[in-house]
C-alpha cells in the first residue's frame, strides 16, 4: 500500500513543476482535478472543499484563524502545496498608487493605446538606432553624449580614426528580446544615476512603481519629486512614458514598455508581431518599415532590395561568415528568426524551414573543422607499468589527449607538462 | 628515460587530415611541420604551424565561394 502512495506523490511534484499556463489548461479535465484532490494532504483537501463555493478571495489571515496555534506548520504546508499546484492563487492586494489618474473633466485629448504603442516603439527604435550608429538617425534623442557613451560601453568600441564598430556583445544585444534590452539599458542607467545626483534606491522604486500604473492613463507631473522629474524626461526619450502638455499642467502617460517592466522580470509574455518570412530557398522577406530591423538583418543576411514596406534579403554563406566573424552564433540567428517569424508562417511547424536552420548550423561548424591543442608528446617509456601509470595520471589531471598503447606513446595537454615531469621523475 | 616533445595536437575529420598531410608534403623538407601522423584523424605538429594551417584551410574554404558581383 505505501508503494502505491509514492508514485502519485512524485507525479504531483512533476505536475506542480509545470509552467502555470500548462497547469491551468490541465485543470479543465475533470479526472485531473479529482486526481489532484486525492493527492493532497488531508488539511489541504479540507481547505479546498471549504472554499469550493466561495467566489471571492479569502484572506490568508482568515484561514490562519481556522487553525489551532500548534498545528500551524501543517497549515503552512497545506497552503504551500495548494499554491504549488495552483489550486489556490495568491491575489496580492498591491499597495494603492499614491497618484490618481487624470479626471476626465480636463479636456485634453489622450492618445489611444495604439498611438501610445506606436510612440513607444518609435522612441525605442530611435534610441537603439542612435546607440549603434548615430549617422542613421534623423532625430537624435536628447540624451547627452556622455549618457550615450555609458550605454554604448561594452556594446560598441570606438576607435578614434575609424567609425564606431559593434562588439560581439553589441551584436548579441541587438538580437535579444525587447525587454531584455530594456532591462540592460535600465541597469546601465541606474548604475550611473549616483554620478548624476539621483538617489539609486529612489530611482529603482520609482521605476517599479511606474510599472504598476495603468497604461494609457495620464498622471499629473506635479506629483513627482525632483529626482523623478529628471528621470521621467529620460524615460520619455526611451519610450517608456509619453509626456503631454496641458494648458496649465503637464502629464505623463505610461506606455506598454513601462508596465511590462515588472512583468518581464519573470517571464516573457509580451510578443511583438513577427515580420520575417524565411523561404526554403534561403530568401528572406521582412515586412517592416523600421531602419533598426534593416540594420539587424544586415548583420547576417545580404539585403537585396528595400521597398517601402518590405525588405528582401538572402541568407548566404558569405553573409553568415561575416556574422560568425563578428561573434554571433548560429543559435542566436535561428532564435531571432523564429521569434520574429511572420504570423502567417509562425503557425507552421517549424516556423523557419529546417533546411535553412540546418545549413546555418553546418556553415558554423564548417568554420571549426580542426581542433588544435598545445600539447606534449611522450615516448620511450621504460616499461608498460610506468606508461599505464602515466596514462592514468594524465586522465586524473584532465589533460589526457591521445595514447597509443602498442607503441607506448602518450599525448597530454601542454598546461600539465610540469606535473607530468614531476610524476615521471617520481617514478624513477 | 621518457622523451617529451612539445607541439600541437590536431584532431579533425579525415578530409581535413588529408589536406594537412598534402600541405605538409608540398613544403620543402626544412619547413615540414608534421612531427607524427598518429591516425587518420589525429596528428602531432610543430607548435608554430597552427596559424599557418588555419590560414591555408580558410583559403581552401574560400575557393568554393562564389560572390555575386554587386
Amino acid at each position: 500500500m505505501p508503494q502505491v502512495k509514492i508514485v502519485p506523490k512524485n507525479f504531483m511534484d512533476m505536475v506542480a513543476a509545470l509552467p502555470a499556463s500548462k497547469l491551468d489548461s490541465l485543470y479543465t479535465n475533470t479526472f485531473f482535478c479529482e486526481a489532484v484532490l486525492r493527492s493532497l494532504p488531508p488539511v489541504s483537501k479540507m481547505y479546498v472543499l471549504r472554499m469550493l463555493y466561495i467566489d471571492a478571495a479569502v484572506s490568508a489571515k482568515l484561514m490562519q484563524e481556522w487553525v489551532l496555534p500548534d498545528s500551524f506548520s501543517k497549515h503552512k504546508a497545506a497552503i504551500d502545496r495548494l499554491l504549488q499546484l495552483r489550486v489556490f492563487t495568491e491575489s496580492i492586494d498591491s499597495g494603492t498608487l499614491s497618484r490618481e489618474p487624470m479626471p476626465s473633466s480636463v479636456t485634453v485629448r489622450l492618445p489611444t493605446l495604439e498611438e501610445l504603442d506606436a510612440y513607444a516603439l518609435q522612441q525605442w527604435e530611435c534610441f537603439l538606432l542612435q546607440l549603434i550608429n548615430s549617422s542613421l538617425v534623423e532625430r537624435p534623442t536628447n540624451f547627452s553624449p556622455s549618457m550615450m557613451k555609458v550605454f554604448q560601453r561594452g556594446l560598441i568600441t570606438t576607435r578614434d580614426n575609424e567609425a564606431p564598430k559593434l562588439t560581439e556583445n553589441g551584436f548579441r544585444f541587438l538580437l535579444m528580446e525587447t525587454h531584455t534590452q530594456l532591462w540592460y539599458i535600465m541597469r546601465e542607467y541606474i548604475s550611473t544615476s549616483e554620478g548624476r545626483g539621483m538617489d539609486t534606491a529612489e530611482l529603482i522604486s520609482f521605476l517599479l512603481e511606474l510599472s504598476f500604473h495603468v497604461t494609457g492613463e495620464a498622471y499629473n507631473m506635479n506629483t513627482l519629486t525632483e529626482v523623478q522629474q529628471i528621470a521621467i524626461k529620460d524615460l520619455a526619450t526611451l519610450g517608456l512614458v509619453k509626456l503631454q502638455q496641458g494648458r496649465k499642467e503637464s502629464w505623463f502617460i505610461p506606455t506598454k514598455l513601462a508596465t511590462n517592466l515588472s512583468v518581464s522580470l519573470s517571464d516573457s509574455s509580451s510578443r511583438k508581431e513577427g515580420f520575417v518570412v524565411v523561404e526554403t530557398n534561403f530568401r528572406l522577406y521582412a515586412y517592416s518599415t523600421s531602419k533598426l530591423h534593416c540594420e539587424i538583418l544586415r548583420l547576417f543576411c545580404r539585403i537585396e532590395y528595400q521597398l517601402p514596406n518590405l525588405i528582401v534579403g538572402a541568407i548566404t554563406k558569405e553573409s553568415l561568415y561575416t556574422a560568425f566573424d563578428n561573434g554571433i552564433t548560429s543559435e542566436q540567428i535561428i532564435l531571432f528568426l523564429q521569434q520574429h517569424a511572420h504570423p502567417r508562417v509562425a503557425q507552421k511547424a517549424p516556423a523557419v524551414p529546417e533546411n535553412v536552420t540546418d545549413q546555418i548550423r553546418l556553415w558554423e561548424t564548417d568554420l571549426n573543422r580542426v581542433e588544435m591543442n598545445l600539447a606534449h608528446f611522450y615516448e620511450d617509456f621504460p616499461s608498460m607499468d610506468i606508461y599505464e601509470a602515466a596514462c592514468d595520471y594524465a586522465r586524473e589531471l584532465g589533460g589526457f589527449l591521445w595514447e597509443d598503447s602498442k607503441k607506448m606513446r602518450l599525448i597530454v595537454r601542454g598546461e600539465m607538462h610540469e606535473e607530468m615531469k614531476d610524476f615521471l621523475r617520481r617514478q624513477k | 628515460m621518457v622523451n617529451a616533445i612539445k607541439g600541437l595536437f590536431i584532431s579533425c575529420d579525415v578530409p581535413m587530415a588529408q589536406f594537412i598531410a598534402s600541405l605538409n608534403a608540398s613544403l620543402p623538407p626544412s619547413q615540414k611541420f608534421i612531427i607524427h601522423m598518429l591516425d587518420n584523424t589525429h596528428m602531432f605538429v610543430q607548435a608554430h604551424a597552427g596559424e599557418m594551417i588555419r590560414n591555408k584551410i580558410s583559403e581552401f574554404r574560400d575557393l568554393n565561394s562564389y560572390e555575386k558581383p554587386a
